[in-house]
């Protein structure tokens, strides 16, 4: 019954602290792929995943992980791998030794466990510090044994709460590609993050929840396109603003220039895909020299207030 | 078979027994990781020690002899302790009478109603009288103790006007002398002459035998002379072993000085058995309540053998009781157990744990086993440990006491039963009360103590029957009984002879017997108390952790 059931589904689901609301009113279905919550501080990403990992209970609505009520039965974690958004770990134990005492306590034999962490570190890069303390790993190292003692069981669902929180660019990458692979592999994933560009790196398939609420839920690219209709700003940082300002103000996307400081222009747009197809042609044609190109509107709080304004 | 394709009996049962191995591996590892598990094992471990200094110094200094009834105290200062004084019959308190000294024969008397007042001779006397005297020994010298007349080398007093006997009455021990020459006699002397009798009062008179010279034995030989014949039960007991009291081959047989005086009464006692002591019993607490034993009967313990016996086992009980089942069976758990849980969630690695497939009440169940397995190869190592030391060290002539090893047994036993209660206990208050639920441990702990200690002292008062600490000192009781089946005895004793070796105040006899006094129907019931009360414990624990929420 349970491998037909869908990895996730969310029926109304309300969670309330006293006063103050986790999550309201929520319905979702997640199976297969990987999907990325978005949503900032607070918004319910970390009460959403409490729920699927039986740790709340919700007040009203129902959760159900392939199938089964994980507040009722720890059955269903057989096939989750959870990696939580805290930093704490056995700082005493070594990677191997973390990863393999983790898939012990999936009810592997001691055997089994030293096999699949060590397969499983390789997956994730750790091959060579796995005998090194966790305690003495870098941040992206910390973040990957995580991943990797999510993974160690072979699980159908992998949740990840806010893996890329905290880790250099490198680190980010690697683990990016980590997420990506799994979700290649057919596994269903849940990455959280409040960085819209990180997750636009990792998958098309969103969530947004802001206030508790479940504000968008599709591909990101449509929900892009919509925000892209809407007014744009791009930055320009360059030695001649006024002479790339005149280049650019006949051209169809942009409507209008500004200069917001000395050396820098402002274009606004209406349509922020096409005014970035046009736009290094006309620097290279103007001659003009540029020193970075940025889309201030281009992040989580632009989309939310575009969603949550409605448009 | 299962969704992977194994049997249900591989990927249920025996994957059930891994995450329970795992689980209790994992708690192992992470109470021999913190540093307050080796802090407050290394205190017990430090307490032990302490504790088999004081016993090892106690063992090296030996269990000097002490005079229990008095044999050897040279009361009258005449140079012959009160043994041999007694061995020849001679009086403890009369420094005139003593070994070799020479006896009074009695011959006849002047009775208070005789009708014949008046008797002469050359006697030694004992009574009142008026003395016409031909001759008087000056050196037959005392005092008011030793109820000779202190003649003052014949410079006695002039007696009062009036009529002696009539209207003054003479001292004990004092003569006076009329002005018609005669003596107003009161106490022993010896004289010649005539002497009058008045009414009223009476005089007796014989003789003393030879003296000879008995060269006075050591003290210490009267020290322990024999040992207790005692079984546990009242009435008539340890007939005298050494021949005191029967005088066989004795050098001299003492007889009456006095008319009124029995020197050696082989029945002083008056239970119709002769050179016996009796001990009587009070049959509601089964404590001694007196000792009377016949004249020269010794009826004292030798105390190189019961002392070193009676502390032996005082510190084997004490240690198990106050040491382990108190000290250890308190501050282990109070340090390993109220934050199995509590201190996951505090370091926020609780997910860990919680998003395996393992039931949350299983979960406890497992933690509280893991703490179990540490503290308990903690106490059985301490335990073995203190045994095989006690047992080299300990009295007797064998090398090692294997007979003592039942009692640590029982000791390990209380104190493994008491973590497991007030782990469990501490564990589950930890769930409930993550902030404050120390101090309501420090509370409990100080409840437990204090119904400990009581418990010692009164096993019986019903208040400690709520106490866990209680039920664990009950289980060292009874097995010390069955171990130790004398021990009974060699506490009355402690408390008759007042040999404070600490054993009368440490032990009782186990109480939960259901009457029948048995000790292995009180470990019996002890531990099936400590068990179901731990059990009750983690379903508690369990049930609140199955239903509580985890931010």
């Amino acid at each position: 019954m349970s491998s037909e059931s869908p990895a996730v589904i969310l029926e109304s689901v309300s969670k309330w602290y006293g006063e103050v609301i986790g999550i309201n009113d929520i319905s979702l279905a997640i199976d297969g792929g990987v999907t990325g919550v978005l949503g900032p501080n607070g918004a319910g990403k970390s009460t959403m995943f409490k729920l699927l990992l039986g740790r709340l209970k919700p007040n009203q609505g129902s959760v159900r992980l392939f199938g089964t009520d994980p507040w009722e039965s720890t059955a269903p974690f057989r096939r989750v791998g959870y990696v939580s958004e805290t930093e704490p770990l056995y700082e005493w134990m070594t990677g191997l030794d973390f990863v393999s005492t983790m898939a012990r306590l999936h009810g592997m034999t001691r055997e089994e466990a030293i096999d699949r962490a060590e397969h499983v570190l390789d997956f994730v890069g750790l091959t060579d510090v796995r005998h090194k303390e966790v305690g003495k790993y870098s941040k992206g190292m910390r973040q990957r044994i995580k991943i990797a003692h999510a993974l160690v069981h072979d699980p159908d669902l992998i949740i990840l709460d806010e893996p890329l929180h905290g880790c250099d660019p490198l680190a980010r990458t690697s683990i990016m590609s980590v997420i990506r692979e799994l979700g290649n592999r057919g596994k269903t994933v849940i990455v959280s993050s409040h960085i819209l560009e990180e997750i636009e790196r990792i998958t098309e398939q969103i969530v947004i929840l802001h206030n508790g609420r479940l504000l968008a839920l599709g591909n990101l690219h449509a929900i892009r396109g919509l925000l892209d209709k809407h007014p744009h700003r791009i930055l320009i940082e360059t030695e001649s603003p006024r002479e790339l300002a005149k280049a650019l103000i006949s051209r169809e996307p942009v409507y209008g220039v500004r200069f917001p400081d000395q050396g820098y222009l402002e274009i606004q747009t209406s349509n922020l895909s096409a005014a970035h197809s046009i736009l290094p042609q006309v620097i290279v044609d103007s001659g003009v020299k540029v020193r970075s190109v940025e889309n201030p509107d281009d992040n989580l709080e632009s989309l939310l207030g575009y969603l949550v304004g409605g448009g | 078979m299962d969704s992977q394709g194994r049997g249900l009996s591989e990927s249920v049962w025996t994957s059930l027994d891994r995450k329970a191995g795992a689980v209790i591996e994992l708690t192992v590892r992470q109470l021999r990781n913190k540093i307050s598990t080796w802090v407050v094992m290394a205190l017990g471990a430090l307490l032990m020690t302490l504790l088999l200094v004081f016993y090892i110094d106690a063992i090296r200094d030996g269990f000097e002899s002490i005079d229990n009834d008095g044999d050897s105290f040279d009361e009258d200062n005449d140079g012959y302790p009160m043994g041999q004084e007694r061995k020849y019959g001679t009086s403890d308190w009369d420094g005139e009478s003593f070994p070799g000294s020479g006896n009074f024969i009695f011959e006849g008397q002047i009775d208070w109603n005789a009708p014949d007042r008046s008797i002469s001779g050359n006697k030694t006397w004992e009574g009142s009288a008026i003395l016409e005297a031909t001759w008087i020994d000056y050196d037959y010298s005392g005092g008011r103790w030793s109820n000779i007349i202190d003649w003052d080398d014949g410079n006695v007093e002039q007696c009062q006007d009036g009529d002696p006997f009539d209207d003054w009455w003479p001292d004990y021990a004092s003569a006076c002398m009329q002005e018609d020459g005669t003596y107003v006699v009161s106490g022993k002397l010896k004289a010649s002459g005539n002497l009058f009798v008045p009414e009223g009062q009476y005089l007796s008179w014989g003789f003393f035998t030879q003296e000879f010279f008995v060269e006075p034995d050591p003290p210490e030989m009267y020290i322990d002379e024999d040992g207790i014949d005692w079984d546990g039960s009242g009435g008539s007991q340890g007939i005298d072993d050494d021949g005191d009291c029967l005088r066989v081959g004795w050098p001299a047989q003492a007889e009456a000085e006095m008319w009124w005086e029995d020197p050696h009464n082989p029945d002083s006692n008056r239970n119709g058995v002769s050179c016996d002591v009796v001990w009587i019993i009070n049959p509601n607490t089964g404590e001694v309540v007196s000792i009377n034993g016949d004249d020269l009967v010794d009826e004292d313990p030798v105390d190189a053998d019961y002392a070193g016996e009676s502390s032996h086992r005082a510190f084997v009980i004490a240690s198990g009781k106050v040491a382990f089942v108190l000290l250890l069976g308190l501050f282990l758990p109070l340090f390993l157990a109220l934050g199995l849980v509590r201190d996951e969630t505090e370091r926020g690695t609780l997910h860990y744990l919680l998003s395996k497939p393992i039931h949350r009440g299983e979960f406890i169940s497992y933690r509280v086993l893991g703490y179990l397995a540490v503290v308990s190869t903690y106490v059985i190592s301490l335990s073995l440990l203190m045994a095989l030391i006690t047992s080299l060290i300990g009295p007797g002539d064998e090398l090692i006491r294997f007979g003592d090893f039942p009692v640590w047994v029982g000791i390990a036993t209380a104190t493994i039963l008491v973590l497991a209660a007030y782990g469990s206990l501490f564990n589950t208050i930890g769930l409930v009360m993550p902030k404050y639920g120390v101090y309501l441990c420090i509370i409990i702990g100080v409840w437990e103590f204090a119904m400990g200690f009581t418990s010692i002292i009164s096993p019986n008062s019903p208040v400690t029957f709520l106490s866990i600490s209680h039920w664990g000192l009950q289980i060292i009781d009874a097995t010390v009984l069955a171990t130790w089946p004398d021990t009974l005895q060699y506490s009355q004793m402690s408390s008759a002879f007042g040999l404070e070796t600490g054993l009368e105040w440490i032990w009782r006899p186990p109480v939960h017997t259901l009457g029948t006094g048995n000790p292995y129907l009180s470990i019996a019931t002890s531990v099936t108390f400590l068990s179901f009360v731990s059990l009750i414990l983690i379903s508690m624990g369990s049930s609140i952790f199955q239903r509580k929420e985890i931010m």
